[in-house]
């Protein structure tokens, strides 16, 4: 019984400390905050902050509010262009000294600026950006590598179109949605729309010209036969004077759309829009 | 020209990150200056011409005009790093993020502007999003610029509910920075009171880097010569 006493005096006094300290706690959290002039430190604190808060001018409702976003995508569906800034030429690889390929222009014979679409990015050795590029020269298909100082920011695109040469159609996607579809004239025996991957680069409009209809679209395609044609022999899509002749093989080399489609067209596709003229068999 | 005071030396004092930034964009190339002089014209006239917005006064519409064709600086800015892809995933997913709000903020002042919302501008960020390294670097840098300037705008609006929302966007835009720099390896904080930035220099900043630049002419009104 001796040796208890001591125990029994301890465990007392740990727990009026548990008290006390629970007593404390509940009266910094304001439940049964002492009055105003009590002896407690604490109180008269926490009664001053009460008075503060409580004095506080309403809050003003936000002008906006943003809500919370989801993470942007890594859509890999997109094309990506850039505009020609400087005079320059496009190189077999992207090493300062490979074979040039092509000289690059600022201008599209068009007078607009000439753009190229951007297939990747390559450092070199001396750790130079090079942007790997389709060109707009014959023969089709042709790629090659330009500097990334004589190119302009890029530009991402996420439609595409399709011209089958079979079926004598037009077909505008994105992604997998086919946004526009429409019957097309094309290039007739002799002078055949070329085959291949090309990209819209302009867009012109308000012409006097009813031949090409309201809009024409010029694209990086070149007629491989056309080659001494003044502006270059380049490949467009646009109207037509003549909608009765579509679809057909009618043209010398361009893509012809009736009006109302070349309207509905050029609402939907933007410039840089890659160009897949496919023969369809 | 890289001599001159600059907003980053009142937040980066060490001048790391301005350093590096003018070093990445190599400030001063010849071939460059012209469009950024393109730009910069374009980018004054954004924000030199303008009407008062539906509830909004002249100086608040002024002030988040401003803020707008940042936030489309920065969006675009991540949007470009991450469909190039060149960036290590711990990069990406902040990138993904960050950007997403960025987009949001942009969203957000657009529809408050209404008609008087400046569109987005066409940015060229040579070199900076094809590469990590060039690309964090910048983004640091605009996220601290984005908070100090929020700081020197917020005392200076008219509206109440405008200041209420725009310091909703300062802290994440602080949270932006902290988070790039942590992973930049630069010090999340360095000061125990940051410094406002004033939106005139900002604007210097901005057109010092050559970011802004001339929209591509790729319409015309002359006739076809196309083969027909």
């Amino acid at each position: 019984m001796r040796n208890r006493r001591p125990v029994i005096a301890a465990v007392l006094t740990a727990a009026t400390m548990v008290s006390a300290a629970a007593l404390a706690v509940v009266a910094l959290h304001g439940r049964g905050a002492p009055a105003a002039g009590d002896s407690a430190p604490g109180g008269t604190r926490m009664a001053h902050l009460s008075a503060d808060a409580a004095a506080l001018a309403p809050p003003a409702k936000p002008a906006f509010t943003v809500a919370t976003p989801r993470p942007l995508r890594l859509s890999s569906r997109v094309s990506m262009w850039a505009p020609v800034i400087l005079p320059t030429v496009a190189r077999a690889r992207p090493r300062a000294h490979a074979h040039i390929v092509a000289r690059i222009s600022t201008r599209t014979p068009e007078g607009t600026t000439n753009i190229l679409l951007a297939l990747g990015v390559r450092r070199d050795a001396m750790h130079r950006l090079w942007v790997h590029v389709r060109l707009p020269i014959l023969p089709t298909n042709t790629t090659g590598w330009v500097r990334r100082t004589a190119l302009g920011g890029y530009r991402f695109v996420r439609t595409r179109l399709v011209v089958d040469l079979h079926a004598l159609e037009a077909t505008l996607y994105q992604g997998r949605k086919a946004l526009f579809h429409a019957p097309v004239g094309v290039g007739a025996i002799g002078t055949a729309t070329p085959v291949g991957r090309f990209y819209i680069r302009d867009r012109l409009t308000r012409y006097a010209s009813p031949f090409y209809g309201p809009i024409a679209f010029g694209t990086s395609a070149r007629s491989p036969v056309l080659t001494d044609w003044p502006a270059g022999g380049y490949i467009g899509i646009h109207g037509t004077n003549e909608p009765k002749l579509i679809p057909g093989r009618i043209s010398h080399g361009c893509i012809r759309l009736r009006n109302a489609d070349i309207r509905r067209l050029a609402t939907l596709m933007p410039i840089g829009t890659p160009v897949a003229i496919e023969s369809g068999r | 020209m890289n001599e001159r005071p600059s907003i980053l030396d009142g937040l980066d004092p060490e001048g790391r990150v301005r350093e590096s930034l003018l070093e990445t964009l190599g400030i001063g190339r010849t071939e460059l200056l012209l469009a950024a002089l393109a730009g910069a014209a374009t980018w004054t006239a954004g924000h030199a011409s303008h009407a008062a917005g539906a509830g909004l006064t002249e100086n608040d519409t002024r002030i988040l005009r401003f803020d707008l064709q940042l936030e489309y600086l920065q969006a675009t800015m991540y949007t470009q790093a991450l469909r190039l892809g060149h960036l290590r995933p711990a990069v990406r997913d902040a990138a993904r993020v960050v950007g997403a709000h960025e987009w949001a903020h942009a969203h957000a002042l657009k529809t408050i502007l209404g008609r008087r919302a400046v569109p987005p501008g066409f940015f060229d960020y040579h070199g900076v999003t094809e590469d990590e390294h060039a690309f964090l670097r910048p983004a640091v840098a605009f996220e601290d610029l984005t908070a100090a300037l929020l700081k020197y705008q917020a005392i200076r609006l008219d509206s109440r509910a405008v200041l209420a929302a725009a310091i909703s966007l300062h802290s994440v835009e602080a949270r932006h920075a902290a988070w790039l720099r942590r992973i930049a390896g630069v010090l999340p904080t360095l000061t125990a009171f940051d410094r406002p930035a004033s939106q005139a220099k900002m604007r210097d900043l901005i057109l010092s880097t050559h970011f802004v630049a001339e929209d591509p002419t790729t319409g015309a009104r002359r006739a076809p010569g196309f083969t027909g």
